[in-house]
């Protein structure tokens, strides 16, 4: 399915024009790890777009391009994953210069918890009970980074996004395919599909865990074991905030938060990581939803991260990971703002 | 040590340390109780510190469940300062040790804890009890705990516990069984209702049907797990579908560095050195160093690790780790000829230096 890929990537190596392609590779035991190929040689263990997502592409990339790479590096990756790795650049976390994102037509992931059975799942877009439930109420599953390779609405070819990505074509002598009208209605289709999907689902979230007692059901299996935070591409401090020691209480304070309501729960700060992770994460959120596939208690942390984010990105009309060239909005400023928050 | 005393009562192990811890915090004999409690949401358990006796009927004693290490719990309460008044804690015997080794590590106090704990007939898998029927799986509990608990042969408390509730015994007990292993424990006994103090079998003649299954159930980890994990190509399949959560670190009660080794800038590759790397293999994995993570953790904790099972409950694709670390744990400890959690005056292997020592693994 993925020929025209492969022939990309081989001929990007093989002329020199690409140093090195970073893309899942099939690994022991039904894993995916991503690879960072340099050898020719080695596409034939390639696995583009594997049934599920282990590592976050944009935190494999962060990995090793805090500085800029020599010579060009391809990328292949997962819509979410280029639209992270463009919202880590803006951080500061990875050096896009010299880096090519190519993105495809997502079919979305299978929940690793479901693959590990017996990994013989395979994502059905037009299946969402295949799918992680973020994927299933994914609205961008295509068009980002600087190439996309489309494989719906009749179409088998790389579309350039960026004058970065058409370059990259033209040096290779690849020509995209140029009526793209049935895969653009294609994608506004299913995209029609998934936002109603998502505001169901947003819906039923806002019923079930609403005001601070649903923050404490909902949170009430976490087990503290922080692999949300972990594995979320946005996520990138070294010492996380709540992690430090002067946030400690002494066995005192704990005892006093009992006597308040007869009992505390302890891992105290449960609720405040989530929240704080929220309130941080936000704006930058690319609801690819690694959090919520990693957790061990099963709690949706990522759609609710994604609906709050859907709220603070629509308020400051940001995308996150759309456009390299949109400043954060939290580093920016502007005299005359949000009025209707104020007293 | 007080031999043998034994508290026997005909209610139920719940409803007995229910009474018990009743009649201490209302006696003021305890400021706080730590125990597991259910919370709102059905099927989800936390720690908890309790001070008003009337919430005494939301804890669930000795539960088989293990949502945080108990270890990890009470070292947040202590780790700045120790208890100034006295708190009645019920931990598994896995979280005793553990919680001595933090202990030792500057990482908790025991100061004013009075420990009850039991004859642990082991947890049973988080996830088990979240994606299965609960009732089903709790209903025959030696065949569907954690593999951790299923090779766990020091799941008797040693010394540092006050009382031991007889939870899993070799037969089933008509009647609550605890026994008193501290003056103060007595003492406390004896101000309870409708319960008698007798003298009885010690705990380790009532259960040693239950350690000779233990037993063999290791001897067969430490066999079979010589073929997946031994040797780095068996490792690097074995970890080969880890996600680098790194849940497994967070979940160790052993794990408390505030900042790990792995999450240093150090861990963080240029993108020359990455790709010569890449260049002298054909492809590389990033990011680099899943099987280092893996490797360091084992090599730090090996020594002092109490085979709770937390690692491997948390692994979202369900990588054996606690079947690595428990094999290699044994080996390490036997030549260490140490036993962790067993002494608070035991000083840590990696804390010492024999001049001569080791000498069979050396050249």
């Amino acid at each position: 399915m993925n020929s025209i890929l492969m022939d990309l990537l081989e001929k990007a190596l093989v002329s020199g024009i690409v140093s090195s392609v970073m893309v899942p590779s099939r690994g022991p035991d039904n894993s995916f790890p991503w690879t960072l190929v340099t050898d020719v040689s080695a596409l034939n263990r390639v696995e583009p777009v594997p049934p599920v997502m282990s590592v976050h592409g944009a935190k494999a990339l962060a990995s090793f391009t805090q500085s800029m790479p020599e010579g060009k590096l391809l990328a292949v990756m997962r819509p979410c994953e280029a639209r992270a790795a463009i919202e880590l650049s803006k951080l500061e976390q990875i050096d896009l210069g010299n880096i090519i994102l190519l993105t495809m037509d997502c079919p979305g992931a299978v929940p690793l918890k479901e693959y590990g059975e017996d990994g013989t799942m395979e994502p059905d877009i037009n299946r969402p009970e295949t799918l992680r439930p973020l994927c299933r109420q994914c609205t961008e599953f295509t068009s980002a980074g600087d190439l996309c390779l489309a494989m719906h609405g009749g179409l088998r070819t790389v579309i350039p996004l960026t004058s970065g990505g058409q370059e990259l074509l033209d040096s290779l002598g690849m020509k995209a395919e140029s009526d793209t009208s049935q895969w653009k209605e294609w994608a506004n289709a299913l995209r029609g599909e998934r936002e109603k999907v998502r505001a169901e689902s947003t819906e039923k979230l806002k019923e079930t865990y609403s005001g601070l007692q649903g923050l404490v059901e909902v949170f009430s299996g976490c087990i503290s074991c922080r692999s949300c935070r972990t594995v979320c591409p946005i996520c990138y401090c070294r010492l996380c905030f709540i992690d430090m020691k002067d946030r400690r209480s002494p066995a005192s304070a704990h005892l006093e938060r009992s006597r308040n309501s007869g009992a505390a729960r302890l891992m105290s700060n449960t609720l405040l990581f989530h929240i704080g992770r929220m309130a941080h994460m936000s704006l930058s959120c690319v609801s690819c939803g690694m959090c919520e596939d990693a957790c061990p208690s099963d709690i949706p942390t990522g759609r609710l991260v994604s609906m709050v984010s859907g709220n603070t990105t629509e308020l400051f009309s940001y995308s996150a990971g759309r456009n390299p060239e949109d400043p954060l909005p939290l580093n920016t400023y502007q005299l005359e703002e949000l009025h209707e928050y104020e007293d | 040590m007080v031999e043998n005393s034994v508290l026997i009562s005909e209610s139920s192990t719940r409803d007995t340390l229910i009474h018990l811890l009743a009649r201490l915090l209302q006696n003021g004999e305890v400021d706080s109780v730590f125990a597991l409690r259910g919370t709102s949401q059905e099927g989800r358990y936390c720690y908890s510190l309790i001070t008003d006796p009337s919430l005494l009927n939301e804890i669930l004693p000795f539960h088989p469940v293990m949502p945080v290490q108990g270890a990890r719990a009470l070292s947040e309460l202590t780790i700045t300062e120790p208890f100034d008044r006295p708190v009645a804690a019920l931990l598994r015997p896995c979280e005793i040790r553990a919680f001595v080794e933090n202990v030792k590590q500057s990482q908790g106090s025991l100061e004013n804890i009075f420990i009850i704990s039991c004859t642990c007939p082991g947890v049973i898998p988080a996830s088990r009890l979240l994606r299965e029927d609960r009732e089903e799986v709790q209903r025959n509990l030696p065949a569907n705990i954690r593999n951790a608990c299923r090779t766990c042969t020091e799941f008797i408390p040693g010394t540092q516990a006050d009382m031991t509730v007889l939870i899993a015994s070799d037969e089933p007990q008509n009647s609550t069984v605890i026994y008193l292993h501290t003056e103060k424990a007595v003492e406390i006994a004896e101000i309870l209702d409708s319960c008698t103090l007798e003298t009885g079998k010690p705990p380790a003649e009532l259960t040693s049907g239950i350690l000779e299954t233990r037993k063999k159930a290791l001897k067969d980890l430490m066999r079979e797990m010589k073929a997946p994990g031994d040797g780095l190509q068996s490792l690097v399949s074995l970890f080969s579908a880890c996600i680098g959560c790194r849940g497994c670190r967070e979940a160790c009660p052993l794990c408390g560095c505030v900042l790990c080794d792995y999450e240093t800038a150090r861990t963080l590759h240029s993108p020359e050195l990455v790709r010569a790397e890449a260049k002298r293999k054909g492809s590389l994995r990033v990011p680099a160093g899943t099987l280092q993570f893996q490797l360091g953790r084992l090599m730090h904790i090996a020594p002092l690790c109490t085979a709770c099972g937390q690692c491997s409950d948390v692994c979202p694709v369900d990588i054996p780790v606690s079947d690595v670390f428990i094999r290699a744990a044994n080996l390490v400890q036997e030549s260490l000829n140490y036993s962790p959690g067993r002494d608070t005056d035991d000083t840590p292997p990696m804390a010492t230096f024999a001049e001569k020592e080791l000498l069979d693994i050396t050249d």
